[in-house]
């Protein structure tokens, strides 16, 4: 009995042990693969919009910038987007004042032609991930008020006075019946989405071409389509009225509140 | 002999409890670790994996059937506007870029939350052929209520069959 009980005992232990380990084989063989049906064989080509993604050692490179170096490399910046960050030309971006994180995404774009422009992908071509950190604090931190001395063409009259009401009414509240959300949800002041700049400031004529750009695929550096599904969606009239109310300096502004 | 089989049943129902066990508590969670195709990283959604840009939309499911993928985001849902045909199961799978966010497909009683690092997958019918909104229903930011997609449900022969790697939506051009 004793005997029989010893040789049981045995066996069992010597089994378990074999199928313990094919358990354990089997595990790691199966957590190595994917599960079935979740991945297609038929796939479209990959789009990629954009190279930056918000990681945390994207955020570490844009949050360690120096504005003295970025001072030093604004010079060559001055003749287009102008000595105090405010350009003298309508279509071309004001940079006073900017977010640092948009600004970061939109050299980096440049500079591996995600986002097309025949001038800046030459010259964000020469700056590395550093010397646009630099820059990107540099212009964050220059002021925003108006200075008569400089030659600006912020802010702009509204060609058609008559479309400040449409305008307010996207920037405020969107429109919910065609999934447009309010444009201060994502760019200030109410609420803010990492790489959305604030508008407040910005050049009428150089949004308006943001967004017909946006509209029609001409720019599709955004991550997930969220600019292009918004713009895509406005009328031209709504395009228009936007830019040329942000362009006239009347959209809500952080330093407003 | 009787006591031989009673103690033979005990060990194997104590066997199949700690199999079991062991299954859900070690196997299923390395498998989802080590394995990653459920738990996308919201960050670089439009960098890799299955909700890449040019994936988002109705498929062709390569098991059989139709497979939707769909990112929900602050504020916009992504494709705006899904189309998919009457009478027949449709596989949906969704996750999100930021907060948690919820469609619900008004006039029926589906439902599907978006949350972050995570992809939640519904297989729906739609019996007859209308259109439904998808507003946002789980509270995601000051844009949350103009958060809105949309479902247009077509007569299955109303809709042209799909190449193999197609993906398709109705958003406006």
């Amino acid at each position: 009995m004793t005997q029989n009980k010893g040789s049981l005992a045995l066996r069992i232990d010597g089994r378990f042990r074999a199928f313990a380990a094919l358990l354990f084989a089997v595990t790691f063989l199966a957590a190595g693969t994917d599960l079935p049906g979740q991945r297609g064989t038929t796939e479209p080509p990959v789009r990629i919009p954009t190279n930056v993604a918000w990681t945390q050692d994207t955020l570490a490179i844009i949050s360690n910038g120096d504005a003295f170096r970025g001072l030093l490399i604004a010079r060559r910046c001055n003749h287009c987007h102008g000595e105090e960050g405010f350009s003298a030309i309508a279509t071309v971006p004001n940079l006073a004042g900017i977010d640092r994180f948009s600004f970061w995404k939109q050299m980096e774009d440049f500079k591996s032609g995600k986002r097309v422009s025949a001038i800046m992908q030459e010259i964000a071509g020469r700056d590395s991930a550093r010397d646009a950190a630099d820059l990107a604090l540099y212009y964050s931190m220059l002021p925003t008020g108006s200075d008569m001395q400089d030659k600006r063409s912020f802010p702009q009259a509204m060609q058609n006075p008559m479309r400040a009401s449409l305008a307010i009414e996207l920037i405020l509240f969107g429109d919910g019946r065609r999934g447009i959300p309010p444009c201060q949800a994502c760019h200030g002041p109410v609420g803010s989405v990492r790489g959305a700049p604030s508008l407040a400031r910005q050049n009428g004529d150089y949004l308006l071409e943001q967004l017909d750009h946006f509209a029609n695929g001409d720019r599709a550096n955004d991550m997930n389509v969220r600019m292009r599904s918004i713009a895509r969606q406005l009328t031209g009239e709504e395009k228009e009225a936007l830019a040329h109310y942000y362009g006239a300096g009347l959209g809500p502004d952080v330093s407003a509140w | 002999m009787k006591r031989k089989i009673a103690f033979g049943a005990a060990i194997a129902v104590f066997a199949l409890a700690l199999l079991s066990t062991r299954f859900y508590m070690v196997d299923v969670p390395l498998w989802h670790i080590l394995g990653g195709s459920d738990r996308p990283d919201p960050v670089t959604l439009h960098l890799r994996g299955e909700f890449v840009e040019s994936n988002l939309g109705i498929g062709k499911d390569p098991t059989g059937g139709f497979i939707v993928r769909m990112i929900a985001q602050q504020y916009v849902f992504v494709p705006q506007c899904i189309i998919v045909p009457a009478g027949v199961p449709v596989r949906f799978r969704i996750t999100s870029a930021d907060a948690i966010h919820m469609l619900s497909f008004l006039g029926t009683n589906y439902g599907l939350e978006a949350v972050p690092g995570a992809v939640t997958e519904a297989t729906f019918t739609f019996a007859d052929a209308g259109e439904f909104k998808i507003p946002c229903h789980e509270f995601c930011g000051p844009g949350h209520y103009a958060m809105r997609s949309r479902l247009e449900v077509v007569p299955e022969n109303h809709f042209p069959p799909l190449e193999p790697d197609e993906r398709r939506t109705c958003d406006a051009k």
